[in-house]
């Protein structure tokens, strides 16, 4: 293919879009696909067919749109009304009164208390939003890639090829200010240059690698991105490799992210067919290709000097990169690594210049220097928040906004009361931390690092000590457990940790927990060792009385902590409506009906059913 | 190719250079300042697991706490070992370490030399194991880097680590016991015998303590693991033991184009090489992707093994200084089923004759053997392997030339005796011998062949202490004969030990002797290691005697192997063999001629080898013509009568 075929193709795709009167947008993201959407989609083009509908609708299988606490999602365009918690008997009524009468389907949209929101835009959640990496999730398959090219893909592409030097590319993304968001914040630009100069000085070809393993166990961010758009990231994947010489590129990405993986793998068949990889790409003389390798499963292949490891054939282990993998990475060549959100990025700076992308969020770039963060910042709502889901908000957005407005604050009555930015390696900030901006050199100030950019909502029912444990615990399986400090310090945190949970901490366990903190983070090889005393840290400094309660005390205030708590069921407030004494599961409740209940405190495993059930709200913890 | 700038390393006030590249620990080794480690050893890869070696750098970026087994030096710097902060963690890993095995030595006597008790936390997975594993790695990695098995590996993550060891019978296991040597904790044992040896136990401790010895005491300083033993003909060199244009000299200013700097970034196959797995050494070689530029093979990529030693101190013999002519040279020796040694030593002797004009281009079919002309004497390999014309003549040795040159071309008999380097009709070994009395006997009155390539570096020191005193250099030749021999009866390597002298080394001829034990049942002392040498050597005299050969008159070297063998070879060092004639012989060379001189130091040599040679018959209880006796015939047990016929007066 030619770069004037290209084009052809680019117009014929969205000749071809732009024929239909309606586009359905079923999300397909892992949430919603979970929730029984792709039969929502057999079912919606049945129905059109049935009722002569094809030829104007179009049903398109789209990426994650985001709102998963809300799924399934169906997106009508160019209305842009958004219907929430679709089920397929409601497929009807959509088509019927939406497509066809053209009255949406008032019942299916989102409703924010008493407040109908009918486009996605009235909602608050998508209100603050400004999608760049995720601008195609109204509008494209992720698994075509005429969809791709109709929203003016490859486009970015076709110009670094044609008409930049492989400098002039790596300047116009430097002058974008765009930052890795792994975590490291390096200027982008910056490391392709570096990475390009490093091997002309060895003499060397060059390697380009995808990390799209940058996430934590429960961490769904860079996985969405690449359900959702597939081809961004190979298109920022292969100006990328342009820019530096490389010939060849992996993308490293979990085994576990099947969606993804099959994406991916359509995506880059397509490129392949279409000539977009390979040799002499668009008969300009470039030849790249790319490998998928699927990680094993491990956390810390994220880091990259493991990543390097596992890409090797080597065991997955961190090692000190005291030498910039640009300088010597895979092979001992050197080698970039980039973020999977970081390549996304890419094609739009280049499509839309840089300046574009620099007057978004809250960065300036003079010369070579950035100082702040230009563009957006994708990010994973997840825990107790009203609204969980995938969002994209200007960097600089602050974080209470975010928590707030965007995710609506924590679900329930509860009240919020913390929230851990980064996964579980990442700093656990009481409410009246919030007041700060999602932006790289203001959260290095505060000792805050985005990393897997996920973002967890805690209520006031949720115990600091015991969630510093689990997060301890979570990242001692996670550990790599090469290096002493990591897989020995995360072991005696847990270990003391557990002993204050259980009601026989001292006060000296805490300045062991700040000892092993503070050797931890200084001593570990690599970045997961180094943050791995972030949760505990932060919310020792955040939380001192809610550790001192566990610890002079013997008392657990969010009555989380088992050994710490008792369950008594209050006179009066109980109905004797044998609720509870139905669900216990070792009959520790006894009672007459009518007659108020009494649990057998040795019987009790602290389980926390009969608090669940009762709706006389009766059971107390002390 | 590397760049070999050097960066300067303060630590702890200390200066020191180091290679660009080398690791902060390895500056430190180098000032003698100890940093402690539990997963660093100096022949494995860094690997920078255990996190006690954390010092705090400085590289011109701030002050920053690094891993001193892992950081590479890049420009000069300074370290500090022992910072407060260094020093407080080091502490705490320490007692994170010992939570986890609080009963492990290792990690109680490092916690003792920190002043650290008890730890002051508990661990989860507490191990009250004595020989725990510390899952310091050091195992894993020696197992994958220097003996090129992996047959050891960790298996699950963080608290779930675990050492993972080769199933019973796993052949991917040698039972080489690198492993075992290295770990610090004594976790790990060897099991199962496929030799089936006496006492199996023992055979590992034996094995154990010399593979301890040579992963800890050699290998990087000799260069060998590196380099092969092509790097000995640049130590040669410098002891003036590097043959030389036909042994004339023992040094060259050209020698670095033949020594290891010369090949480094050429070697990349055979390492770890398939001789014995266990061997931290690896001297074996090769070249792969090589491209002749002579010969049958021209042009085609072709695997060298090696080069070893022999090839490059060959070519410089043959006055070749050339690291591209040794591959080739060395390549065509191999694959023409040629040996290396005779055939550079012939070339040699040959090239010497052409500059003395006793051969001429006529004479040698075009050839024009020049001294270093490299495709002159590739010519002559390729005509010595095709049988062809003058190589017909050169293939047939030095002893067989002599003769023809003398018959054919009327050259001087004596002349060719002193320069013609064989002895009993071998060519002379590829090593000067020119300064050392004791390697001349060691030659001349070898049993079987001379030097073997094993033997080398155990002869390499040889007599230096014994000075001019023939009875000391007669001990010394006879102990170093009878161990270079006893390694080669029992199978075993030599290249390891540059030293067997019991005083020495008392551990290390223990360790042989308790192997040899362990693996036969026989008990045995030193003493007995060695008689099993002495019975081969007599053995092989009988034999020669049967012969008719093996006489005194047999044991004698070439004069050019004990010094300058012509006027002008005198003259070329008159400093240094004027000093040696009043040093050695007490005779004050003012006032005499070059031809006087010459032959007064030769007088000295040859008396000295004689008496050399008369003490070594003694020590080997020969008589004087350098016959056994019957007397250490019986002594020995080999006195079975068609033996003792040989040696009986008159038998």
């Amino acid at each position: 293919m030619t770069l004037e075929e290209l084009k052809d193709l680019q117009e014929k795709a969205r000749k071809r879009r732009q024929g239909y009167e309606k586009v359905i947008l079923v999300c397909t993201g892992s949430a919603c696909a979970a929730r029984g959407s792709s039969d929502l989609e057999d079912r919606l083009e049945g129905e059109l067919i049935k009722r002569d509908l094809s030829s104007d609708c179009l049903v398109v299988a789209g990426g994650c749109l985001g709102l998963c606490s809300e799924g399934p999602l169906l997106l009508i365009q160019p209305d842009g009304i958004l219907y929430t918690r679709v089920a397929e008997d409601d497929l009807r009524d959509i088509i019927s009164q939406h497509l066809q009468d053209g009255k949406p389907v008032e019942r299916l949209m989102y409703r924010s208390g008493e407040k109908i929101c009918p486009r996605m835009e009235d909602i608050a959640f998508f209100g603050r939003q400004q999608p760049v990496v995720l601008e195609n999730r109204t509008f494209s398959n992720p698994e075509s890639l005429d969809d791709y090219l109709a929203a003016g893909g490859y486009r970015a592409l076709a110009r670094a090829l044609a008409d930049m030097s492989r400098e002039e590319v790596a300047d116009a993304v430097a002058a974008s200010g765009l930052r890795g968001r792994g975590g490291q914040d390096v200027p982008t630009g910056m490391k392709w240059r570096r990475c390009h100069e490093a091997a002309g000085e060895a003499g060397e070809i060059p390697f380009i690698v995808c990390n799209a393993d940058d996430s934590d166990p429960g961490g769904f961010k860079d996985a969405r991105i690449v359900e959702s758009d597939p081809h961004a990231l190979l298109e920022g994947l292969l100006i990328g490799a342009y820019a530096i010489g490389a010939r060849e590129g992996f993308v490293y990405i979990r085994g576990e992210y099947p969606l993804a993986l099959k994406r991916l793998g359509r995506a880059i068949e397509q490129a392949r067919d279409r000539n977009l990889l390979g040799e002499n790409i668009l008969q300009t003389g470039f030849s790249f290709d790319v490998l998928v390798r699927r990680g094993a499963g491990a956390f810390v292949c994220g880091e990259s000097s493991a990543l390097l490891a596992a890409l090797a054939g080597l065991p997955p282990e961190a090692h000190d990169l005291y030498v910039d993998p640009t300088e010597r990475g895979f092979r001992g060549r050197p080698t970039v690594i980039n973020n999977v959100e970081t390549l996304a990025n890419v094609p739009r700076i280049l499509d839309r210049g840089p300046d574009w992308f620099a007057s978004i969020g809250a960065g300036e770039v003079s010369g070579d220097s950035v100082s702040g963060s230009t563009g957006t910042r994708v990010l994973g709502v997840s825990g107790d928040a009203a609204n969980t889901g995938l969002v994209e908000v200007p960097m600089g957005t602050r974080l209470r906004e975010l928590v707030f407005d965007v995710a609506g604050g924590a679900a329930g009555n509860a009240g919020l009361k913390a929230v851990q930015v980064g996964g579980p390696t990442g700093a656990v900030l009481p409410e009246s931390g919030l007041d700060i901006e999602l932006e790289a050199d203001a959260l290095a100030g505060a000792g805050v690092s985005l990393g897997s950019g996920m973002v967890t909502v805690m209520d006031r029912d949720t115990c600091m000590v015991r969630y510093a444990r689990y997060c301890t615990d979570l990242l001692l399986e996670e550990s790599c457990g090469k290096c002493a400090p990591c897989r020995e310090g995360l072991a005696a945190m847990s270990a003391i940790l557990g002993r204050i949970t259980g009601g026989a901490g001292s006060t000296e366990d805490l300045g062991l927990l700040e000892e092993l903190g503070s050797t931890m983070s200084e001593c570990s090889i690599c970045g997961l060792g180094r943050r791995a005393a972030v949760p505990v840290l932060s919310t020792m400094r955040s939380f001192p009385e809610e550790y001192a309660a566990h610890i002079d005390e013997g008392r657990c205030p969010a009555g989380q902590c088992t050994e710490l708590i008792r369950f008594e069921i209050e006179e009066g407030k109980c109905t004797g409506c044998t609720a509870c004494a139905e669900v216990c599961p070792t009959d520790a409740i006894s009672g007459e009906p009518g007659e108020t209940h009494v649990i057998d405190d040795q019987a009790c495993i602290r389980c926390g059913m009969c608090r669940d059930v009762c709706r006389f709200d009766a059971v107390e913890v002390r | 190719m590397a760049r070999r700038t050097m960066c300067k390393v303060e630590i702890d006030g200390r200066e020191v250079e180091v290679p660009r590249g080398a690791t902060v620990m390895e500056a430190a080794r180098r000032a003698g300042i100890g940093i402690p480690a539990l997963c660093s050893e100096e022949l494995a890869e860094p690997y920078g697991a255990c996190r006690l070696c954390m010092v705090d750098a400085d590289d011109g970026g701030g002050r920053r706490l690094v891993a001193a087994c892992t950081f590479p030096v890049r420009g000069d710097m300074k370290v500090e070992t022992s910072s407060e902060r260094a020093v407080s963690h080091r502490r705490m890993v320490t007692e994170m370490l010992l939570a986890r095995w609080p009963e492990a030595e290792a990690l109680l006597e490092l916690a003792r030399s920190q002043g650290l008790e008890a730890p002051r936390f508990e661990n989860p997975r507490e191990d009250r194991s004595p020989h725990p594993c510390i899952l310091c790695g050091l195992c894993v990695n020696v197992c994958r880097d220097l003996v090129g098995r992996s047959a050891i590996h960790f298996s699950g993550r963080g608290a779930h680590r675990k050492l993972e060891l080769p199933a019973a019978g796993d052949d991917i296991c040698t039972g080489c016991g690198v492993c075992v040597a290295v770990c610090p904790t004594g976790a790990l044992a060897l099991r199962n015998d496929p030799n089936n040896p006496h006492d199996g136990e023992t055979v590992r401790r034996a094995g154990m303590e010399i593979t301890r010895e040579i992963a800890r005491s050699r290998g990087r300083q000799s260069r060998l693991r590196e380099a092969g033993t092509v790097h000995l003909a640049g130590s040669m060199n410098r002891s003036g033991r590097l043959p030389v244009m036909n042994h004339r000299m023992g040094s060259h200013e050209d020698a670095a184009g033949i020594s290891a700097d010369a090949f480094e970034g050429k070697f990349d196959a055979g390492m770890p090489d398939d001789c014995w797995l266990g061997c931290t050494l690896s001297c074996r070689k090769g070249v792969s992707g090589f491209m002749p530029k002579t010969g049958p093979y021209k042009g085609d990529e072709v695997l060298v093994e090696g080069p070893d030693y022999r090839a490059a101190a060959g070519a410089a013999n043959m006055g070749v200084f050339d690291p591209e002519f040794v591959m080739e040279y060395s390549f065509y020796c191999t694959t023409y089923a040629i040996d290396v040694i005779s055939f550079s030593a012939s070339a040699a002797f040959a090239m010497e004759c052409f500059e003395e004009g006793i051969l001429d281009a006529e004479s040698t079919g075009g050839m024009e053997l020049h001294f270093g002309d490299a495709d002159a004497a590739l010519d002559l390999l390729h005509a010595t392997a095709g049988s062809r014309g003058f190589g017909r003549i050169a293939g047939k040795g030095i002893r067989f030339m002599k003769f023809y040159f003398e018959e054919h071309y009327g050259a001087d008999p004596a002349f060719l005796d002193d320069i013609g380097m064989e002895c009993r009709g071998l060519e002379y070994p590829q090593c000067c011998t020119a300064e050392s009395p004791a390697l001349q006997a060691a030659c001349g009155a070898a049993s079987g062949g001379y030097l073997q390539d094993g033997d080398w570096p155990l002869m390499a020191g040889l007599g230096e202490e014994a000075g001019q005193d023939p009875e000391a250099l007669a001990q010394a030749v006879h102990s170093s004969q009878l161990w270079a021999s006893w390694f080669g009866l029992a199978g075993l390597c030599a290249l390891p030990w540059t030293s067997m002298d019991p005083e020495r080394a008392p551990e290390r001829v223990e360790s042989y002797s308790s192997l040899f034990e362990a693996v036969t049942g026989r008990e045995v002392s030193p003493v007995d290691l060695l008689k099993m040498s002495e019975r081969v050597h007599n053995f092989r005299r009988v034999f020669d005697l049967r012969m008719g050969h093996g006489t005194r008159e047999e044991d004698r070297v070439p004069y050019r192997a004990q010094g300058p063998a012509t006027e002008s070879e005198y003259e070329s060092r008159s400093d240094r063999y004027d000093r040696q004639l009043k040093d050695e012989a007490g005779i004050d060379p003012a006032g005499m001629s070059t031809a006087e001189r010459l032959a007064a130091l030769r007088k000295h040599r040859e008396e000295l080898y004689s008496d050399l040679l008369s003490a070594l018959y003694r020590l080997r209880g020969w008589n004087g013509k350098g016959e056994p006796t019957a007397g250490k015939l019986i002594r020995l047990g080999i006195d079975f009568p068609e033996v003792l016929d040989v040696v009986k007066p008159g038998g």
